[in-house]
């Protein structure tokens, strides 16, 4: 009888101290990135949003990046910026095709490929995936503001909110919302790339903490924990440019028409207005060796400041959004259009 | 029963060419709309079909120096700068793209002053660059009540026996085309009313009804730079330089500095800055030097 009765402390037991990994029935492919990595002892417990707070809802939360305003009580909401909405910065599907190895020229053909435009901010696709934000030297732009948001999604939404857009401070139920919009925007495991090796690893049991350990490992590498940021200077010489670049005008009308007239064409999210026409292509032309503000190394490498009675501002491009190369891309494209 | 069959097919037939040209419609990419015919919601003294955006709330001080030449000018009041024949300031509205609101104080510059002075403009077409709509259309009402004290004097403008003595209405329709990027034409036909008008013995006396047509261009020279004229034409048999009137004209260099802030330094003859005042009471001759300087600042904030 005793024996009995240690049989199923003795399968307990096993259950807690081995823990085996459960494969799921669900092939692999079809699978989250954070489904696999939970299995694997990861712990994502912290981004998932509170459905117990009253209001909030995925669709609410979409509502808020996609329009920038959702509905409570059945009344329309305050917009959350006057100025602009998540999706004036950020693209809400894939843009990078190797996650593990972001590259904006790869970005730019990718992005273009898809008719999405290629912005200053990371997709937000894939970010409840990440673990930090506001990663590298947006802390020199944003100083301690950055501090609660760089490893809190929830702070980086409000940081986004209240600083990138200048916008009025979200609720809690309504960063829930977007929390909620955002995990259905989480990778997927086809969004990875393996090789047939890798893969393989992925697709075989891992019994011992130390083989899930190693393969959540593997499948961490394959996407970025966080977006690198780090601020370029414009060159030294602006009238030269980018000492030993040559621009590439076909790329560069790539650039302008995904990344300046998206938000300045018919002053989109913007108070200059851009066009396709001469005027606007002479206009620039004319100021790009200068420090003018509507010079593309001023614009581009630190942004625009708030003007008196206007909030708003336009970010600047980090290196890993825009290569000192596409720059001179973009420059040649301009100069040869004003001719 | 056969008889029936032909007409069955007929409507077929119809249903589906109807449908498949509904479906060409609604693969067609929508058409593109001009953006700017003009930089500012006026030209000089024109309103424009240009609309404020959806949310967005313009503060706009206009300005209407003194006459820059002629016996009134010259050196004595440095060439009309030191005379504000009319000063505009309000505050103006986008309720959503297509119609705008308005209130703004002018000092009047005829003998109605004090003005209070409110707009309502509608775009009913907005030009498209590829599309069926080859012009924009918009529709401007105006009224302006002038808050000044009433005058003792029978027969004066401002000798008001009644409230409603005080107002003037105008309503405007506008019809613009953005030609190319470089040039803008506009024209306008207008009926202004004025509840109370000047007793004359000679020339006859005023009429409360006015018409009056427009013209307005813009030639853009860079991307910032352009300029911009405008010519009314009141229809008037009174309004003759014979009878001391004059067409108001004017011509005006304005650029935008960036920022949403567009900056206009005009030339013109009238005195007045709103349609109740200009077109009516336009007295001063370009020829004799009676043109002054003016300028408007625009500043538009977003509000929501």
């Amino acid at each position: 009888m005793k024996s009995i009765i240690f049989i199923p402390l003795f399968i307990l037991g096993f259950i807690l101290v081995k823990k085996p990994e459960t494969p799921s029935a669900v092939p692999i492919n079809d699978r989250t990135v954070n489904s696999v990595l939970s299995e694997l002892g990861e712990n994502n417990r912290d981004k998932q949003p509170d459905y117990t707070m009253t209001g909030v809802s995925a669709e609410k939360g979409r509502e808020l990046v996609i329009d920038g305003f959702t509905t409570s009580d059945g009344k329309k909401t305050s917009k959350q910026s006057k100025h602009f909405k998540c999706i004036s910065c950020h693209n809400v599907v894939k843009e990078d095709i190797d996650l593990s190895n972001p590259d904006p020229q790869a970005r730019l053909e990718f992005t273009n490929d898809l008719g999405i435009p290629f912005l200053q901010g990371t997709t937000l696709y894939g970010a409840v995936n990440r673990s930090t934000y506001y990663n590298g030297d947006y802390a020199k732009k944003y100083g301690d503001l950055v501090k609660p948001a760089r490893n809190d999604i929830r702070g980086a939404i409000q940081l986004c909110a209240v600083e990138c857009a200048q916008g009025r401070e979200l609720k809690d139920w309504e960063i829930e919302s977007i929390l909620a919009y955002l995990w259905f925007l989480e990778l997927k495991m086809t969004d990875l790339v393996f090789s047939t090796d890798e893969l393989r690893k992925v697709v075989a049991p891992a019994a011992s903490i130390d083989a899930r350990a190693k393969k959540a490992d593997l499948i961490k590498s394959k996407f970025a924990s966080g977006a690198a940021a780090n601020f370029e200077y414009p060159p030294d010489d602006r009238k030269k440019g980018y000492v030993g670049l040559m621009g590439v005008p076909d790329n560069g009308k790539l650039i302008y028409e995904n990344s300046c007239l998206y938000c300045h064409e018919n002053k989109k999210y913007s108070f200059l207005h851009l066009d396709s026409s001469k005027l606007s292509f002479k206009s620039l032309n004319g100021k790009v060796g200068t420090y003018h503000p509507h010079s593309i190394y001023q614009v581009a490498r630190w942004g625009v400041t708030s003007k008196s009675g206007k909030s708003s501002y336009m970010p600047q491009y980090p290196i890993e959004k825009m290569s000192n190369q596409q720059l001179e891309d973009l420059r040649s494209y301009i100069a040869l259009k004003a001719e | 029963m056969n008889k029936l069959i032909p007409f069955f097919l007929f409507l077929v037939c119809t249903n589906v060419l109807l449908s498949q040209s509904s479906d060409i419609k609604v693969n067609q990419p929508p058409a593109v709309k001009v953006f700017q015919t003009f930089k500012d919601t006026r030209v000089i003294n024109t309103h424009a079909t240009e609309m404020l955006p959806k949310g967005k709330l313009d503060f706009r001080i206009g300005h209407r120096f003194g006459d820059a030449g002629g016996a009134l000018g010259g050196w004595n009041n440095f060439y009309g700068l030191e005379n504000a024949s009319d000063v505009l300031i309000g505050f103006e509205y986008g309720l959503n793209d297509n119609v705008m609101i308005g209130i703004n104080r002018t000092k009047g510059s005829s003998e109605l002053r004090q003005n209070i002075n409110t707009l309502v403009k509608i775009r009913l077409m907005h030009q498209e660059y590829d599309g069926n709509k080859p012009f924009s259309l918009a529709l401007l009402g105006v009224t302006s009540t002038s808050t000044m004290p009433g005058s003792d004097f029978p027969g004066s403008l401002s000798f008001f026996t009644k409230k409603a003595h005080r107002m003037s209405y105008h309503l405007s329709v506008i019809l613009s085309k953005k030609i190319s990027n470089y040039f803008s034409l506009q024209v306008n036909g207008s009926w202004t009313y004025r509840n109370l008008v000047p007793l004359f013995i000679d020339p006859p006396s005023d009429t409360n009804d006015l018409a009056s047509v427009g013209l307005a261009g813009k030639v853009q020279l860079t991307k910032a730079f352009g300029i911009v004229l405008d010519y009314t034409v009141p229809i008037s048999g009174l309004r003759t330089p014979s009878n001391g009137y004059y067409h108001p004209f004017g011509f005006g260099l304005e650029w935008e500095t960036g920022g949403g802030h567009v900056f206009q330094m005009n030339f013109t003859n009238s005195t007045g800055l709103s349609e109740t005042d200009y077109i009516p009471y336009t007295t001063s001759n370009w020829f004799d030097g009676e043109f002054r300087w003016g300028f408007t600042i625009s500043r538009q904030f977003t509000v929501r």
